[in-house]
Protein backbone atom coordinates (compact mmCIF):
# COMPACT_ATOMS: atom_id res chain seq x y z
CA UNK A 1 0.00 0.00 0.00
CA UNK A 2 1.00 3.63 -0.45
CA UNK A 3 3.28 4.59 2.43
CA UNK A 4 2.74 8.33 2.68
CA UNK A 5 -0.86 9.40 2.11
CA UNK A 6 -1.10 13.02 3.19
CA UNK A 7 -4.76 13.75 2.50
CA UNK A 8 -7.95 11.88 1.70
CA UNK A 9 -10.75 13.80 -0.03
CA UNK A 10 -14.41 12.99 -0.71
CA UNK A 11 -15.45 15.32 -3.55
CA UNK A 12 -19.14 15.64 -4.32
CA UNK A 13 -18.82 16.53 -8.00
CA UNK A 14 -16.55 15.94 -10.97
CA UNK A 15 -15.45 19.58 -10.97
CA UNK A 16 -14.59 19.46 -7.28
CA UNK A 17 -12.60 16.25 -7.84
CA UNK A 18 -10.65 17.84 -10.71
CA UNK A 19 -10.05 20.99 -8.73
CA UNK A 20 -8.67 18.94 -5.83
CA UNK A 21 -6.47 17.05 -8.29
CA UNK A 22 -5.09 20.32 -9.64
CA UNK A 23 -4.64 21.82 -6.18
CA UNK A 24 -2.71 18.91 -4.65
CA UNK A 25 0.90 18.68 -5.80
CA UNK A 26 0.54 14.92 -6.26
CA UNK A 27 -2.69 12.98 -6.12
CA UNK A 28 -4.42 9.82 -7.29
CA UNK A 29 -8.09 9.18 -7.83
CA UNK A 30 -9.30 6.15 -5.92
CA UNK A 31 -12.38 3.95 -6.40
CA UNK A 32 -11.79 0.34 -5.35
CA UNK A 33 -8.12 0.78 -4.53
CA UNK A 34 -7.06 -2.69 -5.71
CA UNK A 35 -4.52 -1.23 -8.16
CA UNK A 36 -3.16 1.28 -5.65
CA UNK A 37 -2.80 -1.55 -3.14
CA UNK A 38 0.11 -2.84 -5.20
CA UNK A 39 2.06 0.41 -4.91
CA UNK A 40 4.65 0.80 -2.16
CA UNK A 41 5.47 4.39 -3.07
CA UNK A 42 6.85 6.52 -0.20
CA UNK A 43 6.20 9.78 -2.03
CA UNK A 44 3.65 12.09 -0.41
CA UNK A 45 0.32 11.63 -2.15
CA UNK A 46 -3.26 12.77 -1.70
CA UNK A 47 -6.15 10.44 -2.51
CA UNK A 48 -9.38 11.65 -4.08
CA UNK A 49 -12.26 9.23 -3.56
CA UNK A 50 -14.60 9.00 -6.55
CA UNK A 51 -17.26 6.86 -4.90
CA UNK A 52 -19.64 9.73 -4.11
CA UNK A 53 -19.94 10.97 -7.69
CA UNK A 54 -22.65 8.54 -8.80
CA UNK A 55 -20.35 6.87 -11.31
CA UNK A 56 -21.61 3.38 -10.53
CA UNK A 57 -24.64 3.37 -12.81
CA UNK A 58 -25.44 1.04 -15.68
CA UNK A 59 -27.41 2.52 -18.56
CA UNK A 60 -28.70 1.16 -21.84
CA UNK A 61 -29.40 3.62 -24.63
CA UNK A 62 -31.53 1.97 -27.29
CA UNK A 63 -31.19 4.98 -29.65
CA UNK A 64 -27.40 4.86 -29.81
CA UNK A 65 -27.41 1.09 -29.26
CA UNK A 66 -24.86 1.48 -26.52
CA UNK A 67 -24.58 0.50 -22.92
CA UNK A 68 -22.68 2.62 -20.45
CA UNK A 69 -21.04 1.18 -17.38
CA UNK A 70 -20.04 3.73 -14.75
CA UNK A 71 -16.33 3.78 -13.94
CA UNK A 72 -16.77 2.95 -10.24
CA UNK A 73 -18.98 -0.06 -10.95
CA UNK A 74 -17.56 -3.05 -9.10
CA UNK A 75 -16.46 -5.88 -11.34
CA UNK A 76 -18.53 -8.38 -9.34
CA UNK A 77 -21.67 -6.30 -10.00
CA UNK A 78 -21.35 -7.19 -13.67
CA UNK A 79 -20.77 -10.87 -13.11
CA UNK A 80 -24.32 -11.83 -12.33
CA UNK A 81 -27.84 -10.53 -12.35
CA UNK A 82 -27.44 -7.56 -14.65
CA UNK A 83 -29.44 -7.39 -17.86
CA UNK A 84 -26.66 -5.68 -19.79
CA UNK A 85 -24.16 -8.43 -19.11
CA UNK A 86 -26.15 -10.66 -21.45
CA UNK A 87 -24.60 -9.04 -24.50
CA UNK A 88 -22.77 -11.43 -26.81
CA UNK A 89 -24.61 -14.24 -25.08
CA UNK A 90 -23.36 -13.61 -21.54
CA UNK A 91 -19.78 -12.92 -22.65
CA UNK A 92 -19.33 -9.94 -20.34
CA UNK A 93 -20.57 -11.70 -17.22
CA UNK A 94 -18.85 -15.02 -17.87
CA UNK A 95 -15.51 -13.51 -18.77
CA UNK A 96 -15.47 -11.01 -15.89
CA UNK A 97 -16.07 -13.92 -13.52
CA UNK A 98 -12.56 -15.08 -14.43
CA UNK A 99 -10.99 -11.84 -13.18
CA UNK A 100 -9.15 -12.28 -9.86
CA UNK A 101 -10.92 -13.69 -6.85
CA UNK A 102 -14.21 -12.70 -5.17
CA UNK A 103 -12.65 -10.10 -2.87
CA UNK A 104 -10.76 -8.55 -5.79
CA UNK A 105 -13.94 -8.37 -7.90
CA UNK A 106 -15.94 -7.05 -4.92
CA UNK A 107 -13.54 -4.12 -4.52
CA UNK A 108 -12.09 -3.63 -8.01
CA UNK A 109 -13.78 -1.38 -10.55
CA UNK A 110 -13.87 -1.23 -14.34
CA UNK A 111 -12.56 2.34 -14.34
CA UNK A 112 -9.63 1.41 -12.13
CA UNK A 113 -8.65 -1.32 -14.57
CA UNK A 114 -8.43 1.31 -17.32
CA UNK A 115 -6.67 4.02 -15.34
CA UNK A 116 -4.01 1.58 -14.11
CA UNK A 117 -3.66 -0.67 -17.14
CA UNK A 118 -1.51 -3.54 -15.95
CA UNK A 119 -0.16 -5.67 -18.82
CA UNK A 120 -1.71 -8.77 -17.26
CA UNK A 121 -5.16 -7.15 -17.06
CA UNK A 122 -8.05 -9.43 -17.99
CA UNK A 123 -10.55 -6.56 -18.05
CA UNK A 124 -8.84 -4.70 -20.91
CA UNK A 125 -8.85 -7.59 -23.44
CA UNK A 126 -12.45 -8.39 -22.46
CA UNK A 127 -13.52 -4.79 -23.15
CA UNK A 128 -11.37 -4.50 -26.30
CA UNK A 129 -13.15 -7.54 -27.67
CA UNK A 130 -16.39 -5.56 -27.26
CA UNK A 131 -15.04 -2.37 -28.94
CA UNK A 132 -15.43 -0.38 -25.73
CA UNK A 133 -14.83 3.35 -25.59
CA UNK A 134 -13.60 5.27 -22.56
CA UNK A 135 -15.58 8.27 -21.32
CA UNK A 136 -13.65 10.86 -19.35
CA UNK A 137 -14.02 14.31 -17.89
CA UNK A 138 -11.25 16.91 -18.00
CA UNK A 139 -13.44 19.97 -17.57
CA UNK A 140 -15.56 18.85 -20.47
CA UNK A 141 -16.76 15.38 -21.38
CA UNK A 142 -14.72 13.38 -23.87
CA UNK A 143 -14.65 9.90 -25.29
CA UNK A 144 -11.94 7.80 -26.93
CA UNK A 145 -11.70 4.25 -28.14
CA UNK A 146 -10.17 1.91 -25.58
CA UNK A 147 -7.80 0.89 -28.35
CA UNK A 148 -6.01 4.22 -27.90
CA UNK A 149 -5.30 3.45 -24.24
CA UNK A 150 -1.62 2.74 -24.73
CA UNK A 151 -0.94 5.86 -26.79
CA UNK A 152 1.20 8.47 -25.05
CA UNK A 153 -1.19 11.28 -25.82
CA UNK A 154 -4.24 9.46 -24.42
CA UNK A 155 -2.29 8.40 -21.31
CA UNK A 156 -1.39 12.02 -20.82
CA UNK A 157 -5.04 13.07 -21.21
CA UNK A 158 -6.12 10.47 -18.69
CA UNK A 159 -3.55 11.66 -16.14
CA UNK A 160 -5.47 14.92 -15.86
CA UNK A 161 -8.97 13.51 -16.30
CA UNK A 162 -11.47 11.42 -14.45
CA UNK A 163 -12.58 8.27 -16.23
CA UNK A 164 -16.35 8.38 -15.84
CA UNK A 165 -17.41 5.24 -17.67
CA UNK A 166 -17.08 2.72 -20.45
CA UNK A 167 -19.33 2.57 -23.48
CA UNK A 168 -19.97 -0.74 -25.12
CA UNK A 169 -21.77 -0.93 -28.45
CA UNK A 170 -24.55 -3.45 -28.63
CA UNK A 171 -23.69 -6.01 -31.30
CA UNK A 172 -25.08 -5.41 -34.76
CA UNK A 173 -27.84 -7.47 -36.24
CA UNK A 174 -26.99 -11.16 -36.32
CA UNK A 175 -25.81 -13.61 -33.73
CA UNK A 176 -22.86 -12.46 -31.67
CA UNK A 177 -20.88 -14.84 -29.55
CA UNK A 178 -17.60 -14.53 -27.76
CA UNK A 179 -15.15 -16.45 -25.64
CA UNK A 180 -12.49 -15.42 -23.15
CA UNK A 181 -9.67 -17.69 -22.00
CA UNK A 182 -6.92 -17.07 -19.53
CA UNK A 183 -3.87 -19.00 -18.49
CA UNK A 184 -2.65 -18.40 -14.93
CA UNK A 185 -0.55 -20.41 -12.49
CA UNK A 186 -3.44 -20.54 -10.04
CA UNK A 187 -7.05 -19.37 -9.81
CA UNK A 188 -6.07 -16.16 -8.03
CA UNK A 189 -2.81 -15.40 -9.84
CA UNK A 190 -2.70 -12.78 -12.57
CA UNK A 191 -2.82 -13.99 -16.15
CA UNK A 192 0.28 -15.28 -17.88
CA UNK A 193 -1.69 -15.02 -21.11
CA UNK A 194 -5.30 -14.24 -22.01
CA UNK A 195 -7.35 -14.11 -25.18
CA UNK A 196 -10.74 -12.71 -26.12
CA UNK A 197 -12.52 -13.60 -29.35
CA UNK A 198 -15.84 -12.24 -30.62
CA UNK A 199 -17.64 -13.18 -33.82
CA UNK A 200 -20.85 -11.77 -35.29
CA UNK A 201 -22.55 -14.05 -37.78
CA UNK A 202 -25.20 -12.71 -40.14
CA UNK A 203 -27.13 -15.10 -42.39
CA UNK A 204 -24.51 -17.80 -41.87
CA UNK A 205 -21.60 -15.53 -42.82
CA UNK A 206 -19.07 -14.01 -40.43
CA UNK A 207 -19.79 -10.29 -40.57
CA UNK A 208 -17.28 -9.15 -37.98
CA UNK A 209 -14.55 -10.66 -35.81
CA UNK A 210 -12.37 -9.48 -32.95
CA UNK A 211 -9.35 -11.26 -31.55
CA UNK A 212 -7.39 -9.74 -28.68
CA UNK A 213 -4.39 -11.23 -26.87
CA UNK A 214 -3.27 -9.85 -23.50
CA UNK A 215 -0.47 -10.52 -20.99
CA UNK A 216 1.86 -11.28 -23.91
CA UNK A 217 3.51 -10.36 -21.38
CA UNK A 218 3.15 -6.79 -22.63
CA UNK A 219 -0.12 -4.90 -23.14
CA UNK A 220 -3.06 -6.35 -25.05
CA UNK A 221 -2.88 -6.53 -28.85
CA UNK A 222 -5.63 -6.83 -31.44
CA UNK A 223 -4.84 -9.23 -34.26
CA UNK A 224 -6.23 -7.23 -37.20
CA UNK A 225 -4.97 -9.54 -39.93
CA UNK A 226 -6.68 -12.45 -38.25
CA UNK A 227 -9.94 -10.48 -37.85
CA UNK A 228 -9.96 -9.49 -41.51
CA UNK A 229 -9.23 -13.04 -42.64
CA UNK A 230 -12.07 -14.42 -40.54
CA UNK A 231 -14.65 -11.89 -41.75
CA UNK A 232 -16.59 -12.85 -44.86
CA UNK A 233 -16.25 -16.62 -44.39
CA UNK A 234 -19.25 -18.90 -44.21
CA UNK A 235 -19.45 -19.95 -40.55
CA UNK A 236 -19.97 -23.56 -41.58
CA UNK A 237 -16.62 -23.53 -43.44
CA UNK A 238 -14.58 -22.16 -40.58
CA UNK A 239 -12.20 -24.40 -38.69
CA UNK A 240 -10.45 -23.19 -35.56
CA UNK A 241 -7.35 -25.22 -36.38
CA UNK A 242 -6.82 -23.40 -39.70
CA UNK A 243 -7.18 -19.90 -38.25
CA UNK A 244 -5.19 -20.65 -35.13
CA UNK A 245 -2.05 -21.05 -37.26
CA UNK A 246 -2.47 -17.47 -38.44
CA UNK A 247 -2.96 -16.25 -34.86
CA UNK A 248 0.19 -18.08 -33.80
CA UNK A 249 2.28 -16.54 -36.55
CA UNK A 250 0.91 -13.00 -36.35
CA UNK A 251 0.79 -12.43 -32.58
CA UNK A 252 3.68 -10.53 -31.02
CA UNK A 253 4.65 -12.31 -27.82
CA UNK A 254 7.68 -12.43 -25.57
CA UNK A 255 9.03 -14.66 -22.87
CA UNK A 256 9.29 -14.04 -19.14
CA UNK A 257 9.70 -16.06 -15.95
CA UNK A 258 6.16 -17.42 -16.27
CA UNK A 259 6.17 -18.57 -19.89
CA UNK A 260 8.67 -18.80 -22.69
CA UNK A 261 7.92 -17.04 -25.97
CA UNK A 262 7.49 -20.40 -27.68
CA UNK A 263 5.03 -21.66 -25.08
CA UNK A 264 3.06 -18.42 -25.19
CA UNK A 265 2.79 -18.66 -28.97
CA UNK A 266 1.62 -22.27 -28.71
CA UNK A 267 -0.97 -21.24 -26.13
CA UNK A 268 -2.28 -18.46 -28.40
CA UNK A 269 -2.75 -21.09 -31.11
CA UNK A 270 -4.63 -23.42 -28.76
CA UNK A 271 -6.82 -20.68 -27.27
CA UNK A 272 -7.70 -19.32 -30.72
CA UNK A 273 -8.60 -22.76 -31.98
CA UNK A 274 -10.80 -23.46 -28.95
CA UNK A 275 -12.45 -20.04 -29.06
CA UNK A 276 -13.37 -20.26 -32.75
CA UNK A 277 -14.53 -23.87 -32.55
CA UNK A 278 -16.68 -23.20 -29.48
CA UNK A 279 -18.24 -20.12 -31.07
CA UNK A 280 -19.07 -21.99 -34.27
CA UNK A 281 -20.50 -24.93 -32.30
CA UNK A 282 -22.61 -22.50 -30.26
CA UNK A 283 -23.84 -20.88 -33.44
CA UNK A 284 -24.78 -24.22 -34.98
CA UNK A 285 -26.75 -25.14 -31.87
CA UNK A 286 -28.59 -21.80 -31.86
CA UNK A 287 -29.61 -21.98 -35.54
CA UNK B 1 -9.28 12.86 9.89
CA UNK B 2 -12.55 11.65 11.39
CA UNK B 3 -14.40 8.84 9.66
CA UNK B 4 -17.67 7.26 10.63
CA UNK B 5 -18.90 3.78 9.84
CA UNK B 6 -20.92 0.96 11.30
CA UNK B 7 -18.60 -1.62 12.83
CA UNK B 8 -20.24 -4.88 13.84
CA UNK B 9 -23.66 -3.23 14.07
CA UNK B 10 -22.57 -0.13 16.02
CA UNK B 11 -22.22 3.33 14.47
CA UNK B 12 -18.79 4.58 15.46
CA UNK B 13 -16.42 7.46 14.80
CA UNK B 14 -12.69 6.95 14.40
CA UNK B 15 -9.81 9.38 14.22
CA UNK B 16 -7.53 7.92 11.54
CA UNK B 17 -4.53 8.93 9.47
CA UNK B 18 -5.42 9.48 5.77
CA UNK B 19 -3.27 6.50 4.80
CA UNK B 20 -4.30 4.19 7.63
CA UNK B 21 -5.12 0.68 6.48
CA UNK B 22 -8.48 -0.75 7.52
CA UNK B 23 -6.80 -3.94 8.75
CA UNK B 24 -4.65 -1.96 11.21
CA UNK B 25 -7.61 0.04 12.48
CA UNK B 26 -9.76 -3.04 13.03
CA UNK B 27 -7.04 -4.86 14.93
CA UNK B 28 -6.29 -1.79 17.05
CA UNK B 29 -9.99 -1.74 17.92
CA UNK B 30 -9.73 -5.30 19.25
CA UNK B 31 -10.99 -7.23 16.23
CA UNK B 32 -8.18 -9.75 16.29
CA UNK B 33 -10.03 -12.23 14.09
CA UNK B 34 -8.79 -9.96 11.28
CA UNK B 35 -5.32 -11.39 10.69
CA UNK B 36 -2.34 -9.78 9.06
CA UNK B 37 -0.98 -12.24 6.51
CA UNK B 38 0.37 -11.09 3.16
CA UNK B 39 -0.79 -7.45 3.27
CA UNK B 40 -1.15 -7.60 -0.52
CA UNK B 41 -4.70 -8.93 -0.81
CA UNK B 42 -3.61 -12.43 -1.77
CA UNK B 43 -4.13 -14.60 1.33
CA UNK B 44 -7.57 -13.54 2.60
CA UNK B 45 -6.62 -13.78 6.29
CA UNK B 46 -7.85 -10.22 6.82
CA UNK B 47 -11.22 -10.75 5.11
CA UNK B 48 -14.15 -8.64 6.34
CA UNK B 49 -17.59 -7.84 5.04
CA UNK B 50 -18.05 -4.35 3.62
CA UNK B 51 -21.73 -3.70 2.97
CA UNK B 52 -22.16 -7.47 2.99
CA UNK B 53 -19.43 -8.24 0.45
CA UNK B 54 -16.19 -10.04 1.33
CA UNK B 55 -13.14 -7.83 0.88
CA UNK B 56 -9.56 -7.94 2.09
CA UNK B 57 -9.07 -5.22 4.71
CA UNK B 58 -5.33 -5.01 4.01
CA UNK B 59 -6.02 -3.47 0.58
CA UNK B 60 -8.52 -0.90 1.82
CA UNK B 61 -7.75 2.43 3.38
CA UNK B 62 -9.84 3.01 6.48
CA UNK B 63 -11.10 6.21 4.84
CA UNK B 64 -12.65 4.13 2.06
CA UNK B 65 -15.25 2.63 4.40
CA UNK B 66 -16.54 5.96 5.68
CA UNK B 67 -20.34 5.69 5.67
CA UNK B 68 -20.30 1.95 5.11
CA UNK B 69 -21.08 -1.12 7.18
CA UNK B 70 -18.09 -3.25 8.19
CA UNK B 71 -18.46 -6.64 9.82
CA UNK B 72 -15.70 -8.81 11.23
CA UNK B 73 -16.12 -12.31 12.60
CA UNK B 74 -16.55 -10.78 16.06
CA UNK B 75 -19.78 -9.24 14.80
CA UNK B 76 -21.27 -12.36 13.26
CA UNK B 77 -23.55 -14.18 15.68
CA UNK B 78 -26.65 -15.05 13.69
CA UNK B 79 -27.76 -18.61 13.00
CA UNK B 80 -25.76 -18.92 9.77
CA UNK B 81 -22.54 -17.78 11.43
CA UNK B 82 -22.99 -20.13 14.39
CA UNK B 83 -23.80 -23.03 12.06
CA UNK B 84 -20.64 -22.33 10.05
CA UNK B 85 -18.54 -22.30 13.24
CA UNK B 86 -20.05 -25.65 14.35
CA UNK B 87 -19.64 -27.36 10.99
CA UNK B 88 -16.06 -26.14 10.53
CA UNK B 89 -15.20 -27.77 13.85
CA UNK B 90 -17.20 -30.95 13.19
CA UNK B 91 -15.80 -31.38 9.67
CA UNK B 92 -12.21 -30.97 10.88
CA UNK B 93 -11.82 -27.89 8.71
CA UNK B 94 -9.58 -26.10 11.21
CA UNK B 95 -5.96 -26.87 11.92
CA UNK B 96 -3.66 -23.98 12.87
CA UNK B 97 -6.64 -21.62 12.67
CA UNK B 98 -4.87 -18.60 11.19
CA UNK B 99 -6.93 -18.55 7.99
CA UNK B 100 -10.17 -19.68 9.65
CA UNK B 101 -11.79 -16.27 10.31
CA UNK B 102 -11.18 -15.21 6.70
CA UNK B 103 -12.54 -18.49 5.35
CA UNK B 104 -15.61 -18.16 7.57
CA UNK B 105 -16.23 -14.62 6.31
CA UNK B 106 -15.99 -15.76 2.67
CA UNK B 107 -18.27 -18.73 3.38
CA UNK B 108 -20.78 -16.50 5.18
CA UNK B 109 -20.77 -14.05 2.27
CA UNK B 110 -21.33 -16.88 -0.21
CA UNK B 111 -24.21 -18.44 1.71
CA UNK B 112 -25.85 -15.08 2.27
CA UNK B 113 -26.02 -14.48 -1.48
CA UNK B 114 -26.40 -18.08 -2.64
CA UNK B 115 -28.03 -20.62 -0.34
CA UNK B 116 -27.63 -23.55 -2.70
CA UNK B 117 -24.08 -23.30 -4.06
CA UNK B 118 -22.48 -25.95 -6.22
CA UNK B 119 -19.06 -27.29 -5.27
CA UNK B 120 -17.57 -25.14 -8.03
CA UNK B 121 -19.26 -22.05 -6.59
CA UNK B 122 -17.93 -22.87 -3.12
CA UNK B 123 -14.42 -23.27 -4.51
CA UNK B 124 -14.75 -19.98 -6.38
CA UNK B 125 -15.96 -18.22 -3.22
CA UNK B 126 -12.93 -19.49 -1.29
CA UNK B 127 -10.49 -18.61 -4.09
CA UNK B 128 -9.33 -15.57 -2.19
CA UNK B 129 -8.40 -17.52 0.96
CA UNK B 130 -5.11 -19.36 1.36
CA UNK B 131 -4.91 -22.26 3.80
CA UNK B 132 -1.59 -24.05 4.17
CA UNK B 133 -2.90 -26.76 6.53
CA UNK B 134 -6.16 -28.31 5.43
CA UNK B 135 -5.95 -28.66 1.66
CA UNK B 136 -9.41 -27.05 1.50
CA UNK B 137 -11.33 -30.33 1.21
CA UNK B 138 -12.71 -30.23 4.76
CA UNK B 139 -13.55 -26.55 4.45
CA UNK B 140 -15.53 -27.18 1.28
CA UNK B 141 -17.25 -30.10 3.03
CA UNK B 142 -18.17 -27.87 5.95
CA UNK B 143 -19.72 -25.23 3.68
CA UNK B 144 -21.65 -27.96 1.83
CA UNK B 145 -22.99 -29.28 5.13
CA UNK B 146 -24.19 -25.85 6.21
CA UNK B 147 -25.76 -25.22 2.80
CA UNK B 148 -27.60 -28.53 3.00
CA UNK B 149 -29.26 -27.39 6.21
CA UNK B 150 -30.38 -23.99 4.93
Amino acid sequence: MLQNVTNYHYPGSLDEALSLHNRESRSYFIAGGTGLALSESRQPIALIDLNRLGLDKLKTNSDTKKITVGATTKIQTLVKGQEITHIANDYLSESLEKVGSYPVRNAGTLGGSIVRPFPWSDVIPILLTLDATVEYYDGSHGSRSLENLYEKEFRSTLRNSIVTGLNISLPEEGVTMARFFKFARSEFDVSSLNLGCRVTIHDGRIAEARLVVGARPSFAQRLYEMEETLAGNQASDVSGRHFSELAKSSVEVGGDQKMSEEYRRAQVKKMTEDAINQIITDYDQRK
Amino acid sequence: MIIEFTLNGKDQKFDVEPGEILLDLLRAEGNTSVKEGCKTGDCGACMVLVDGRAMTSCTLFAAQVDGKEVTTLEGLHDELAEELRREFIDAGAIQCGFCTPGVLISSYSLLTHNQDPTEEEIKAALDGNLCRCTGYVKQIDAVKRVAAEL
